[in-house]
Order: structure tokens, then C-alpha cells, then sequence
């Protein structure tokens, strides 16, 4: 007997499939030298319409494919997430192929490849189906971090996040092999059911720590970080921002599901362990990106910085700290994308990402200084913007949890933060210039720019309906206890 | 008698071999191998798994797996072509120009 299929439930996974095939076709179709970039111009109309499509979908909830794949408030959330994180991406991208004489419409192809992973792996709800999407998003990223095939940069960039990313997947595997094992089953309902009635055993403890570094080397944890500065720096800029929002938060999504939901009943084990795991990353982190050169490997240990603070969340255990992580990332996006953005504009009409060629950005472009700016200023957490409002949720979320040691070693790496950020600050608006030609932006990436900002302010402003959308999302996640 | 624990002793065999294969080669391609091995590992103790459990979906699973290292190694040896042509070399510690 078969599972009846609920076709509504898995739509826009479909939608998205059906984007991609119809672009390579088109891709085909189309005479190589239109001249115009038609890829970029269809994704991004595709995308709009589908972040429509997603927002009729708030109520919908329910399983299909025998529980293989679930739809619940967490995975409306996460998906809408990865969609608003495509429609800064994909213009970083337009932006960034114009360097590239030709292989560019590809590009488009893996990006939505990396979105659809993204997406299945919000809504999975068996290990096989967890494994198949991650698999589906890392596959698509280890070639796009490899894709400037002339730059030495990008290859070795591609074959570090080859290797370690293939290890991590080996790791995740077996970890589930071993679930399997003593479970009987892969399925999230069915292991809920076997953590609920049995105590942790040492065969199960095993896999989940396998299960946990695969998890770990997706959001940048210590001891799984180590190719997060290199993969950063070596991938092409748009890559990087993916990596750093989208690939990050997909991890965020498992550890949620996994660990606020089936493996909730063994709480008090893996928040000892998260704790100490949350203070290391913050630390190293922050200690590391204090004497960087390189503006993207600047941003990749700050990105293990941030990875710590949320695991804070993850370490509280409560509805509440998922909450705060649901809300966090929500302003991670806004902020780093921002930050990207910036960092794409300077890149195209500079050839550089070094820290010092930024030196008088506020004269030679007013727009970008400012919008680096408030984005380095919100990492950092400086009120009344997004990044202050998410640290404070975290952190209230920790205190209540009874962690105020953990909360503490956050409050002193958001000081350690500020110094590097204001370094940067300082090359911005205090260095002179060495070169004073200004750098052209067209109207439409002013316009994307003012959408980031408005998101890194707006935000910060006005919390409550979007703290109010963080908490439905973990309060509605299928598996709660 | 061979029973779960020899099966399972393989598999941890194999994997542990992967492991320390991808620590100590710095041939990119025997890494490569290694990192083959670590899914062949899984493979095993989803089978005997499946075998002592009597249920079949650990089979079930090894097909997709087989499927992703197909695909996984496709892309690692497209990358190691790539490098082949631009670095010369296989030695995977020739990659450090990207360091502080």
C-alpha cells in the first residue's frame, strides 16, 4: 500500500524544481549571444513570484511522502528565510558575473540547485530525506566555491570545502547508521518515540555526536570551523554570502528540529555539552578575526562568532531560546547580506577585497561607506539596530536558563567584536583615499541596498511582529515535546 | 558464528581507515579514496543492520547513498582535474596561499 502524496504540502519545492529545469531548457533554447542576461533577469521575476506563493502558505501544516517530508510553521519560516536570502543574492551574483567572460548563466542554475537543498532540508522529516537535501546544497556549493576555474584562490577553496564537507557528510551518515540500528527505523516520529520512553545509550550517544559534527561543520562551530576562514576568503563573493546566511541557517534548522524537538527528552545531556561549545566558538571566533587583512576572511571568523552566540540560544533548551536563534539569524541576513552587498560594489570596480584599498570609502562613495557601516555597526550590536535587539533576546534567553557565565563570555566578545569592526570603520571614514574616483552604482542596486538597510533598521525598531513570527515559527515546529 | 558485532566491527574498521587516511595522505586523489571509504563504511552497518533488525529500509538507503557518492565523487575529481592543471601537482599541501 502506498502513502497518499499531499501535493499542496510539497509545492514550492516543485515550483522551485520546475524553475530550474525550465532555465536550462531555456539556457538551450536561447541564441548564446542575446547579449542580455536573461537567466538573471527570469530567476529573479521567479523568485518574487514565489516568495508570493510562499506567503499563502502560513497555515499550511502536515506530513506526506509516509513522514518523510513535514510542513509546519518552523519550515514556513526557514523556507521564506532562504527565499528573501536568494533575492539578495541573486543580484550580488548579476553583479559579480559581469566580471566573468562567460560560463555565467550556469551560476543561476546551481544557486537554485543550493535553494531547493535549502528548502527540503527545512522540511525533512526521515534522516534519508535530512541526508539526500544536505547533500543536495553542499554538492551545489562545493562547485560554485570552485567555479572561478583560472583563479587559484577559488580551487583551492573548492577542494578544502570538498574535502572537509565530504567528511562531515561521511560523519553524518554514520551517525545515522548507528540511530538506525538501534531505533529500527530513520523516520524523526518514530526515534521521537524511542528518546521519549528509552535513556541515552552509549551506541545512540555515538551517533549523535557524528550527527552534531555534521551539524556543527554546517553552522561553523568549533571543533568543526577549520574551513570556514579559507572557504570564505577563496569563493567567489556571492558564494560566501550564501555560505554565510543560507548554508548556516539550514544547520540552525536541523539543530532546532533535532534537538528542541526528537531528542528534547534528553535536554540536560547535550545542553552541558552546547554551553561550552558556544563560549569556544564566540572566543575563537572573535580572538581570530582581530588582526585580518582580508575583508571576506575577516567576515568568516565573524561568522564563527556568530555561530557562537546562537548556539547560546541552542544551550538554553528552551522555546524561548530557539526563538531568539529564529530571530537572530532573521537579522544575521539583513546584516551580513548588507555587509556583501558592499563588498560585491567595492569588488567589481576594484579587483580587491583587502581591508586597506578601503580606505576612504566615504569619499569615493558615501551610499556603500554608510551601509558597511551600519551593517559592521549591527554585527557588533549596537542599539537601536537588528543586531542589538537579537543579542538581547539570546541573551535574555540564556539567562533564564540559568547560564549566566555563558552570558557573560558573550557580553565580552561583544566588546572584543566592536574592536575589529570599528578598525574597519575607522579605514572607512578616517583614512584617506588612495585612489578618488568614485564608484558607479546603478538604480537598481541602490534600490537593493535601501531594502537591506530599511531591514537592518526597521527591524530593530519596530521587533515585535517579527519576534512575534520567530516565536510562532518554534512554538509550531512538528516533534515538540 | 558471524554476528552483528563482526560486521560492525568492519565497518568501524573501514571507517576509522577512511579517517586516518584523510589526516595523513596529502595525495588529493587518496584522500579521495578515503573519503569513499567512509560512506562504503556507513553502507556496511546500514546492511547489517537491516540483516539482524529484519527490515529492509537500511538496503533501501544504501541505494541513495551509492547515488550521492556518485555525484560527490564526480565533483572531487572534476576539482582534482581542474587543480591538476592549474597548480601541477596532487599534493594537497601546495594549497596554502590561503593562510595569515
Amino acid at each position: 500500500m502506498f502513502p497518499i502524496i499531499h501535493w499542496n504540502l510539497i509545492s514550492l519545492e516543485l515550483l522551485i524544481t520546475v524553475t530550474l529545469v525550465g532555465l536550462i531548457v531555456l539556457d538551450i533554447l536561447l541564441p548564446p549571444e542575446t547579449g542580455k542576461d536573461w537567466t538573471g533577469l527570469i530567476s529573479f521575476t521567479a523568485l518574487l513570484i514565489m516568495i508570493g506563493f510562499w506567503s499563502t502558505q502560513r497555515n499550511l501544516s502536515g506530513e506526506t511522502m509516509g513522514g518523510m517530508f513535514i510542513m509546519d510553521s518552523l519550515a514556513w519560516f526557514f523556507k521564506g528565510f532562504f527565499l528573501l536570502a536568494m533575492v539578495f543574492v541573486f543580484p550580488m551574483t548579476r553583479q559579480f558575473l559581469k566580471s566573468l567572460p562567460k560560463w555565467r548563466n550556469e551560476f543561476y542554475f546551481l544557486l537554485w540547485l543550493a535553494l531547493l537543498g535549502m528548502c527540503l532540508v527545512a522540511s525533512s522529516g526521515d534522516f534519508l530525506m535530512l541526508f539526500i537535501s544536505i547533500e543536495i546544497l553542499t554538492i551545489s556549493l562545493y562547485v560554485m566555491t570552485a567555479y572561478l576555474k583560472s583563479d587559484h584562490h577559488s580551487l583551492e577553496a573548492g577542494m578544502k570545502y570538498l574535502i572537509l564537507g565530504a567528511l562531515a557528510s561521511g560523519f553524518l551518515l554514520y551517525g545515522i547508521s548507528f540511530l538506525y540500528g538501534v531505533t529500527h527505523s530513520t523516520g524523526f516520529a518514530v526515534i521521537q518515540g524511542y528518546a521519549a520512553t528509552h535513556a541515552m545509550n552509549p551506541t545512540i550517544l555515538f551517533g549523535l555526536v557524528l550527527i552534531f559534527a555534521a551539524i556543527g561543520f554546517k553552522i561553523a562551530s568549533v571543533p568543526f570551523h577549520l574551513w570556514v576562514p579559507d572557504v570564505y576568503q577563496g569563493a567567489p563573493t556571492p558564494v560566501t554570502a550564501l555560505l554565510s546566511v543560507g548554508s548556516k541557517a539550514a544547520g540552525f534548522v536541523i539543530l532546532i528540529r533535532l534537538f528542541f524537538g526528537v531528542f528534547a527528552s534528553w535536554h540536560p545531556q547535550w545542553s552541558s555539552v552546547f554551553a561550552p561549545l558556544a563560549a569556544l566558538t564566540m572566543c575563537y571566533g572573535n580572538l581570530g578575526a582581530l588582526f585580518q587583512t582580508n575583508i571576506k576572511r575577516l567576515f568568516g571568523y565573524s561568522s564563527i562568532g556568530h555561530a557562537g552566540y546562537l548556539l547560546m540560544g541552542a544551550a538554553a533548551g528552551s522555546i524561548l531560546g530557539a526563538s531568539a536563534i529564529n530571530f537572530y539569524l532573521l537579522g544575521y541576513l539583513f546584516t551580513n547580506l548588507a555587509a556583501f552587498l558592499v563588498i560585491v560594489l567595492f569588488f567589481v570596480t576594484n579587483k580587491s577585497d583587502e581591508i586597506n584599498d578601503y580606505a576612504g570609502l566615504a569619499t569615493r562613495s558615501p551610499l556603500l561607506a554608510g551601509v558597511l557601516l551600519l551593517a559592521l555597526v549591527s554585527l557588533a550590536g549596537v542599539p537601536p539596530l537588528v543586531g542589538f535587539f537579537g543579542k538581547f533576546t539570546l541573551l535574555m534567553a540564556t539567562v533564564q536558563s540559568g547560564l549566566l557565565w555563558l552570558a557573560l563570555i558573550a557580553a565580552v566578545n561583544v566588546i572584543i567584536s566592536l574592536y575589529y569592526y570599528l578598525i574597519v570603520v575607522k579605514r572607512l571614514y578616517v583614512d584617506p583615499p588612495r585612489v578618488n574616483s568614485p564608484i558607479p552604482i546603478s538604480s537598481s542596486m541602490r534600490f537593493i541596498l535601501w531594502m537591506a538597510v530599511a531591514g537592518i533598521v526597521g527591524i530593530g525598531i519596530i521587533q515585535g511582529p517579527f519576534l512575534e513570527a520567530a516565536m510562532t515559527a518554534a512554538k509550531g515546529m512538528c516533534f515538540l515535546p | 558464528m558471524i554476528g552483528l558485532g563482526h560486521y560492525l566491527l568492519l565497518s568501524g574498521f573501514l571507517f576509522s581507515v577512511g579517517v586516518i587516511g584523510i589526516t595523513i595522505n596529502r595525495n588529493v586523489l587518496k584522500i579521495l579514496l578515503s573519503l569513499e571509504l567512509l560512506l562504503a563504511a556507513s553502507n556496511l552497518s546500514f546492511v547489517a543492520f537491516s540483516r539482524f533488525n529484519g527490515d529492509y529500509a537500511g538496503q533501501l538507503i544504501v541505494f541513495f547513498v551509492i547515488l550521492v557518492a556518485a555525484a560527490e565523487v564526480a565533483i572531487g575529481l572534476a576539482i582534482v582535474v581542474l587543480m591538476y592543471r592549474h597548480f601541477s601537482t596532487l599534493q594537497a599541501d601546495q594549497l596554502k596561499d590561503l593562510k595569515w
